[in-house]
């Protein structure tokens, strides 16, 4: 009998199904891998079974019992542990404080650190390795690395002795010795009967630790495998499935005329990035969700804190230390998270269109003159075929893809050289992402370089004249034209073949290189 | 090789806490240490025992909402109705105990109970229908001091003697009144302690994080707002103790010195660090600040302004350091 089945688990957020009736089966002592491509529902399936998502439908079996899990405290009561790459410890307490944190032992309502020590001291020192020598029970957790916060995260898990143990992209941010410490513990932990759910970016890890993985696409489960017996390439085939390739943009007008140039940029979450933009080529920025894209996206835009390296527009050498002057510079980003950055939500559609352009249309550097700024206004509306009732109407009365459609159209006013997509039509609906393809594709025949970051592969393939795959924050892989096939990007976004790709025809390459 | 280890431990443990311990409250230590230097400067008389008595007597009222602010502020709220909440269990109290010895237990009991009672309610409209804690605060206010003018329209009413006059005593040669300040230091030192004051403390550094480490946030912030409220009615008794009449009017400045306490004892406003020594501390430095500028012949028509000042410019010096040594 399995310890644990997941049958029918649906979610939707507004359009979009993140889980389509998808299913899960867990062995005690297993060691269980979940795979799939970007929006495949790993993550939402993960939050399903710790009680941190709601799922509109599901059933569990534990045990042999049906049981419903409706938050954290349920799981945690069925002896559910999970650990994110986002984490839950709490900054301004100790290392200590954060192990036992929800679960001290407490004598009349006051905590018996006593009790405690014993075991906190137990599990840091069979961390210790990862850890380093100078962190103890009373470290407070903000002077700890990313990794040693992770270690400390998984430590707290641990000590909750669980008996299914999530790790979702749990070792993302640590060191491969500190990964092997990881699995020397998951298996200490597997042969004591716990099972543990893995899903990790590098596919190395599920082929070294997994016993059997169930592979996700869209939301449902396409298959369970043993991974021993599978090849990367079957996976990759699994992964992927039958899709239609889409039809891809016709004859690509790229010139040779290069208008974005970066070379060695490195920022919080990116290491040494060479880039081509060409006039009116469309730039894809493919891999796994979170390998660096947005950051990149950011970097370029100057809105993190002091980047590295060069970067030229149109030959001239521009320094992106603020986004006020990579405005200046001609860039615009259209953020992936339209709410908190993208617009404002409780102001005029007017406002939120002018804003970013204000200063171009200053009267005497001073007024602004309402007449103009309306006609303009109008004629983006137009353009970008946007529908709204008035221009006075505040944004929230707009759906997701118009909205989308605002943000883009106030960054155009500006007549940007560059403009940065950071996955644009994430959560819009099918016909709002067929008008923002096409008003992307507009803006590369009006000569406008463009950065693409997607989350979906197909979405990479119909659009883009090039994609360079990040991992890691890193360029691992260069696909150009043809090249961008959904089973490609899946390959190279798990590092697979390595090396086998992107060699061929490739111009902006080859300019890296002498650049080098 | 082991026990040098063990010593880079221990030495990287004692920068730990020295970090996590000191930085803050050296500055708000050596504030305390110059105020008191000043006023014994000016005010010869300052360490004879009747000026420590009547001095403290002063600041035993701010010292326990200081504490009550600094449980609210670690949890990441914020109290402005701690005034009128000193206020409203104040005047309660002085009902009950209607001016008879015999009824100061009870005296006690209705000010503890007036205060956690106006604390849960801020606690529900903070905790439990998710209001901002500065506008519920500052709404509940009004709310209690209006209730409070009901109770006692205007100042008036007697103390039993038996507390105004043993306020004024000595207990095994140290006055009353310090041993009150030393009793809101235990009462913080023992709930440090609980279980209760831990979560809090997760609470106020990342809310986020404590749900998911299964801490009952809403039940804790409500808590909090209960318990804060509860210390405001015994600050109420050190009122009634100190005037020895009913004034529905007392807890004008209380809700915002007890801020300005906290902060300068080096609890951060976004809460999650801190403890309420400092903001004792914090409280005392507050009070003297008056007393010095009352020796110095300040004119009272500049009294105001002066103190004001002072509180800006150590709130200045408390928070710069601080952060400096929280961002590194």
């Amino acid at each position: 009998m399995s310890l644990l089945t997941m049958t029918g688990v649906s979610k939707r957020y507004g359009g979009v199904r993140a889980l389509d009736g998808a299913s899960f089966e867990l062995e005690a002592g297993e060691v269980h891998g979940l795979l799939g491509p970007n929006g495949s529902g790993k993550s939402t399936l993960n939050k399903v079974l710790a009680g941190t998502v709601n799922p509109d439908a599901a059933t569990i079996v534990l045990d042999g019992r049906p049981v419903e899990i409706r938050g954290p405290r349920d799981a945690a009561a069925r002896g559910i542990a999970a650990v994110y790459q986002q984490l839950s410890l709490v900054d301004s307490m100790t290392v200590g404080q954060n192990l036992v944190l929800g679960v001290e032992p407490s004598r009349a309502g006051f905590v018996s650190n006593r009790a405690s020590a014993a075991e906190i001291d137990a599990v840091l020192e069979r961390m210790r390795r990862g850890l380093g020598p100078g962190v103890t029970a009373g470290t407070e957790v903000s002077g700890l690395s990313p990794g040693q916060q992770q270690l400390v995260e998984i430590a707290k898990a641990v000590l909750r002795k669980p008996r299914i143990l999530i790790l979702d992209e749990a070792t993302a941010s640590l060191h491969r010795d500190q990964v092997n410490l990881v699995f020397e513990i998951v298996r200490e932990l597997t042969a004591a009967g716990t099972c543990v759910v893995f899903t990790s970016h590098r596919l190395e890890e599920v082929r070294t630790i997994c016993d059997r993985a169930t592979i996700l696409r869209t939301g449902r489960t396409v298959a369970t495998v043993t991974v021993a017996e599978t090849t990367e390439s079957e996976l990759v085939r699994v992964m992927v499935g039958d899709v239609a390739q889409p039809e891809r943009r016709t004859a690509t007008p790229s010139t040779d005329e290069v208008v974005l140039r970066v070379r060695n940029l490195s920022a919080p979450g990116v290491h040494g990035i060479d880039l081509d933009v060409h006039r009116g080529e469309i730039l894809g920025l493919g891999g796994l969700q979170g390998q660096g894209q947005s950051e990149l996206l950011l970097a370029l835009f100057g809105a993190t804190a002091t980047p590295s390296g060069e970067i030229d527009v149109n030959g001239r050498r521009v320094t992106n230390s603020s986004v006020v002057r990579a405005t200046g510079n001609g860039f615009a980003l259209v953020p992936g998270d339209r709410g908190s950055q993208g617009l404002f939500m409780q102001r005029s559609i007017q406002e939120n269109l002018s804003i970013v352009s204000l200063r171009r249309r200053l009267l005497a550097a001073l007024g602004i003159s309402m007449r103009k700024e309306r006609t303009v206004a109008e004629d983006a509306v137009q353009r970008l075929r946007i529908k709204i009732g008035g221009l006075d109407d505040p944004v929230t009365t707009l759906s997701g893809g118009n909205a989308q459609k605002i943000v883009i159209a106030k960054w155009l006013l500006n007549e940007p050289a560059v403009v940065l997509l950071d996955d644009p039509t994430k959560g819009v609906d099918i016909s709002a992402k067929a008008e923002i393809y096409s008003i992307i594709r507009e803006l590369s025949s009006a000569g406008v370089a463009v950065i693409l970051n997607s989350s979906d592969d197909v979405e990479l393939a119909e659009l883009c004249d090039r994609v360079v795959v990040l991992y890691e924050g890193r360029v691992r892989t260069h696909l150009v034209g043809d090249e961008i096939t959904s089973e490609n990007l899946v390959s190279a976004a798990l590092l697979i073949g390595e090396g086998d790709q992107g060699t061929v025809e490739e111009q902006p390459a080859a300019a890296d290189g002498g650049a080098r | 090789m082991s026990t040098g280890l063990d010593n880079r431990a221990a030495g990287t443990r004692a920068v730990a806490w020295i970090r996590r311990v000191q930085i803050a409250s050296v500055v708000t230590w050596s504030l305390l240490a110059a105020v008191v230097i000043v006023n014994a400067l000016v005010q010869p008389t300052f360490f004879t025992l009747y000026s420590i008595t009547s001095t403290f007597a002063t600041f035993v009222p701010l010292v326990f909402a200081a504490v009550a602010q600094a449980i609210v502020v670690i949890g990441g709220g914020l109290d402005l109705s701690i005034g009128t909440i000193v206020a409203l269990s104040s005047v309660v109290a002085l009902k009950v105990m209607n001016g008879s010895d015999a009824l100061i237990g009870l005296g006690f009991l209705a000010a503890l109970a007036t205060g956690a009672l106006c604390g849960l309610v801020n606690g529900i409209l903070v905790a439990v229908v998710r209001l901002q804690p500065l506008i519920v605060t500052f709404a509940t206010a009004s709310v209690f001091g209006g209730v409070t003018l009901v109770v006692l329209p205007s100042p008036g009413g007697a103390v039993p003697p038996a507390m105004s006059q043993g306020f004024r005593l000595a207990f095994a040669g140290v006055p009353v009144p310090v041993w009150c300040v030393l009793a809101a230091a235990a009462i913080w030192l023992a709930l440090s302690r609980t279980r209760f004051l831990r979560h809090v403390y997760a609470v106020g550094g990342d809310a986020l994080a404590a749900f998911a480490s299964l801490v009952p946030v809403v039940r804790i912030r409500a808590l909090s707002y209960v318990v804060a409220g509860a210390l405001a009615g015994l600050a109420a008794m050190g009122v009634l103790g100190n005037t020895g009449s009913g004034d529905p009017f007392i807890g004008a400045d209380i809700a915002l010195d007890s801020i300005a306490a906290v902060v300068l004892g080096g609890i951060a406003l976004r809460g999650g660090r801190g403890g309420a020594i400092g903001a004792i501390a914090g409280a005392i430095i507050l009070a003297l600040v008056t007393n010095v500028l009352f020796f110095l012949n300040v004119p009272t028509t500049f009294r105001e302004l002066a103190s004001g000042l002072v509180i800006i410019a150590a709130l200045a010096l408390s928070v710069l350091t601080t952060r400096k040594a929280v961002v590194r």
